[in-house]
């Protein structure tokens, strides 16, 4: 663990930023058609819930690491076969978002350039801030939020006055009852993005004041929910529900249709630029609670070292994990939600919470 | 050391070499500025690519620069069987490689549009990260062929694929019987049962061989002309039919499009003899579905505008004889409406969202009732329509000049 700290507003940005990296891009919850953004709804109130158990095993713990107290709560090798299992996933994910965001670049804007160069080129940037540290991750998130939400503002502005919305499109509501985004919430709105939240337990231990840490989390996941829902909303209100659920990337679409006073229009840019900071800070940390993961379980005692071997395994793992983005995107909806986001986000972490309720009641007790 | 500063300097050219992958330079390009397509009688498409000449537009309209002694488009045709096909074999004409960002007109064949429908094509368009979903769609009626629209030389605005976009944008406004329309709209129309999509046709009177050449531009009265010319119907993705005039008019009332128009009406035995013209209109379509099997639907129109031409002598300053012609205009606009409804039920084709109205009222009798809503339901649609027609002034004059011609 390295000797820093970050207050709760870094950490407050960070979680925003994460959660909106990959979700504000890609057609999330249109399984359950034009309610897509009630399954998002439904994902936050799921989001604050998983927060609440990430919180309390934090609370029990609040100066190691996961990865040592998993070791205390399961006995010594069992603890270090699920603090593994924990980096492997953390590895895995961050080179499944790097994959996304290369795939996402090459096929709307760089056809030409190889998915290595774009992904190289990224991760480059991030092995770099990663090797930084934590607080210079959390004073580059705090400038990209700035970025991100005068863009978001801007375009959100520029599509209602284009008038594109069309309220009528996202009616009706809850068509085909609750049942279509029950199944949503638990196929994908719960995970992606909010179960994801999961990785900041490896961050929790550098914020500065333990009490505001509640605040700035639920702040963090109600705000982006809100900014999903939003978003989610105007994309079918602007391409109705086919349009939406066919397109690869939705908001590109949304952006593209902008046409204000003959000259605001093919405002690309705002996507790529939403596009790039998303993915950098989301990638940013996956990789880094790997790396911190990785230094605290065997024990290396220089961490930033860490990050350029784990950054190629990291690469290479993105462009082998599929031959096509096609079966990319089956491997993340058919297997990855199911049984990896599943069980690490909610199971394990529920049974641990239980077994440190235990644990420190036992030694309370002893006392 | 030295090893590290070679690796700082490699890294710097990063910076100053990042925007050389894959350059493309403009006086490589060929900016196309519009797309037609058609069908040829083997089968294959035939498409025709309006590629402008970057020297004879610049200046812009008015300067008598060089753009007078060369034409300011150049088309290419080519053929295949599918369009990337059409694509590629443009390209053994054309000096540069194809640029489709710019493209802002997709003109469809009648035959292709009637034969074949436009579903097939549309894919390629969309799929495509260069096209663009705000490129208007139209298709070429009244025996022109797409190839004729893209090639006919226009006057004041000098690129043919302007030229048409601003008429539609203009006459939408202005005239309200044709409707603007781009590809994003028909291809979300396309895919769900509430709504079928419709797109303005556009045909060139005259000469087509005229308007391929400079000539054209250089009379008063040009010899090959493009206009709107109704609106096309489509079914399953096919062209069954065009409407005009007070069918298309009744037609965008109903899709609450009218952004101003004219009504008139006859007055006192006089044939159109009071002329309204709309400010703003305001249209409600709503669904009663108390009787599952026999949807009801409502139509609720509310118009503001203001007297524009008076051909009999009439008071214009009586208030109660405004509220008369406002009875009489809201029965024309809603004869309007009707003779649009029917021919709507009569073509078994829902392009005025009657059924998005349904959907939205009642899902689960929609659910039902979706998969023969056009031919079975929709054309037997009870449907309601009132009209409020309001005249709020009556422009610069009261009485007009023949009230006092007759004393």
């Amino acid at each position: 663990m390295e000797n820093a700290k970050i207050n709760a507003m870094q950490l407050f940005v960070l979680i925003f930023l994460f959660e909106l990296g990959s979700a504000l891009l890609i057609p999330l919850g249109t399984e359950a058609k034009q309610d897509a953004w009630l399954a998002i709804l439904a994902g936050v109130a799921g989001g604050v819930f998983l927060f609440y158990i990430y919180l309390r095993l934090y609370k029990y713990y609040p100066d190691i690491l996961p990865t040592e107290y998993m070791q205390m709560l399961l006995g010594k090798i069992f603890g270090k076969i699920l603090a593994c299992i924990y980096i492997v996933y953390f590895l895995y994910i961050s080179a499944r978002v790097l994959r996304d965001f290369g795939e996402m670049l090459v096929t709307f804007a760089y056809e030409e350039t190889p998915l290595f160069i774009v992904n190289a080129l990224l991760l480059l940037t991030i092995v770099y801030t990663v090797h930084k540290g934590i607080e210079v991750i959390a004073r580059t998130g705090q400038l990209l939020f700035v970025v991100l939400y005068f863009l978001a503002v801007a375009g959100f502005i520029l599509v209602i006055v284009s008038g594109l919305i069309e309220i009528k499109n996202l009616k009706p509501v809850l068509e085909n009852g609750v049942m279509p985004v029950v199944k949503t919430f638990f196929k994908e709105t719960w995970y992606i993005p909010f179960g994801e939240v999961v990785v900041f337990i490896m961050i929790f231990p550098y914020i500065n004041r333990p009490k505001k840490l509640k605040k700035a989390g639920i702040a963090a996941i109600v705000l982006s929910g809100i900014n999903l829902v939003i978003t989610m909303a105007i994309n079918i209100a602007v391409l109705g529900v086919d349009l939406t659920s066919r397109s690869q990337f939705p908001l590109l679409n949304t952006i593209q249709a902008i046409q204000v006073a003959e000259f605001l229009e093919r405002l690309d840019v705002f996507f790529m630029i939403a596009l790039i900071v998303g993915g950098f800070i989301k990638i940013t940390i996956y990789f880094y609670a790997a790396v911190t993961g990785v230094s605290n379980l065997f024990h290396v005692k220089e961490t930033s070292k860490l990050a350029y071997p784990l950054g190629i395994v990291v690469l290479i793992l993105s462009l082998s994990i599929a031959s096509s983005y096609t079966e990319h995107i089956q491997e993340g909806l058919m297997i990855v939600s199911l049984y990896m986001h599943l069980p690490l986000q909610v199971i394990i972490p529920i049974l641990l919470l239980i077994v440190a309720y235990f644990k420190n009641k036992k030694k309370e007790r002893s006392k | 050391m030295k090893i590290g500063s070679i690796i700082i300097l490699l890294l710097m050219n990063m910076i100053f070499l990042s925007g050389c992958w894959s350059n493309r330079e403009l006086p490589d390009l060929a900016l196309v500025s519009a797309l037609g397509i058609d069908k040829a009688e083997n089968g294959q498409y035939v498409g025709t690519i309006q590629v402008i000449n970057p020297g004879n537009v610049a200046g812009g309209e008015g300067t008598q620069a060089t753009g007078s002694e060369s034409t300011p488009i150049t088309t290419y045709t080519a053929s295949g069987g599918n369009l990337t096909e059409v694509n590629r074999h443009v390209s053994s004409q054309v000096s540069r490689r194809p640029y489709y960002a710019h493209t802002n007109l997709l003109v469809i064949g009648e035959k292709l549009a009637r034969e074949e429908g436009i579903a097939k094509i549309f894919d390629a368009l969309e799929r495509d990260p260069e096209f663009r979903t705000t490129t208007k769609a139209v298709i070429a009626t009244n025996n022109t062929k797409a190839e004729d629209i893209i090639s006919t030389l226009t006057t004041i605005d000098k690129i043919p694929s302007n030229k048409v976009i601003k008429t539609l944008e203009s006459t939408e406004q202005i005239l309200g019987q044709h409707m603007n329309v781009d590809t994003r709209d028909v291809l979300s129309k396309m895919a769900t049962p509430d709504q079928a999509p419709i797109i303005t046709c556009f045909s060139m009177e005259g000469d087509e061989n005229q308007g391929k050449s400079l000539e054209n531009i250089q009379a008063t009265v040009p010899e090959a002309r493009l206009q709107a010319s109704g609106i096309a119907v489509l079914k399953d993705g096919k062209m069954i039919d065009t409407i005009t005039e007070d069918v298309s008019k009744g037609t965008m009332w109903v899709l609450n499009k009218i952004k101003a128009t004219a009504v008139s009406i006859d007055w006192k035995g006089e044939t159109d003899a009071i002329v309204y013209q709309v400010t703003r209109q305001k249209t409600d379509v709503t669904a009663d579905m108390k009787n599952t099997n026999k949807p009801k639907i409502s139509v609720e129109v509310s118009a503001e505008g203001r007297i524009g031409e008076a051909a009999v002598p009439v008071d214009l300053s009586n208030p109660l004889l405004l509220v008369e012609f406002e009875e009489a205009l809201g029965e024309k606009i809603k004869e309007n409406i009707m003779s649009s409804i029917h021919k709507a039920q009569e073509l078994k084709a829902d392009y005025l969202g009657f059924g998005g109205a349904v959907h939205r009222a009642d899902p689960n009798a929609w659910e039902s009732i979706k998969g023969e809503w056009e031919d079975s339901y929709f054309p037997e649609v009870e449907v309601d329509v009132t009209v409020d027609a309001f005249v709020r002034r009556t422009g610069l004059r009261n009485e007009p000049l023949l009230s006092n011609m007759e004393n």
